[in-house]
């Protein structure tokens, strides 16, 4: 399963800063949810958002980089679902800094298994799909 | 009133390219029959056919006979689970970094 979900964000911030703010338990319930995160290599944690009818709202992970201030990455489970999530910090000078993340995985879900050449192109092109 | 219960499971059907090419082709149609469909491919009658089955499964495909012929037509609804979970988790990351972004504004005043 090659669905891939890429997304850039920039900040008006330093990079210790961002770091400090996706590492972090206490911001990290500010912007996410409430958590037990601790950014320790094969550490497990949950993200327990707020249940609503048709989602738990737990999400259980497991660190698997911490490369500071540069790279995180950890497991991202819920439900049938296993998610790697990577999150790459860059500085761009001039006080900003970008966030690039990175969702894939999707190995077990769905009966997809290995990496499906194309899936995510094709995912992007499914609102003409529907139109018709 | 959908009294149509697929025996298989929307993600599983639309894995293989050769299913999602067909999806692709017959979304341009409204209509199309298996030998014009197969023209597309290289490969037979029989494995395209088995590929039409597994999009009938997931009730991807609806087909008819027409006198001699069978004529393949979309139903996309069930793309739409696809496109909503796509969909959610852009819309959770957008949402939480939005709040990460003013978060971070807080701090630096």
């Amino acid at each position: 399963m090659s669905l891939k979900l890429e997304l850039d964000f920039q900040y008006k911030t330093s990079i210790e800063k961002l770091w400090s703010a996706i590492t972090d338990s206490n911001k990290l319930a500010q912007w996410i949810t409430e958590n037990d995160f601790k950014p320790i290599v094969g550490h497990r944690f949950q993200f327990r958002h707020e249940p609503s009818e048709w989602w738990d709202g737990i999400v259980e992970g497991e660190v698997l980089v911490v490369d500071e201030p540069n790279r995180l990455s950890y497991t991202w489970a819920t439900g049938e679902e296993r998610h790697t999530v990577t999150l790459t910090l860059q500085d761009l000078g001039d006080g900003k800094v970008n966030l690039h993340l990175e969702q894939t995985g999707f190995s077990n879900v769905h009966g997809l298994e290995g990496a499906k050449h194309g899936w995510s192109a094709w995912a992007n092109e499914l609102p003409q799909v529907l139109e018709q | 009133m959908n009294e149509y219960s697929p025996s298989r499971d929307v993600f599983d059907a639309i894995a293989d390219p050769t299913r999602r090419h067909l999806i692709h082709l017959l979304a341009e149609a409204d209509e199309m029959p298996l030998y014009e469909l197969t023209a597309q491919f290289h490969m037979g009658r029989t494995a395209v056919s088995k590929h039409l089955t597994v999009l009938k499964e997931a009730d991807l495909v609806r087909d008819r006979k027409v006198g001699r012929e069978t004529r393949f037509r979309l139903n996309a609804a069930p793309l739409r689970e696809v496109q909503d979970w796509v969909v959610f988790y852009s819309k959770y990351w957008n949402t939480n970094m939005l709040r990460l972004g003013q978060l971070l504004e807080e701090d630096e005043e």
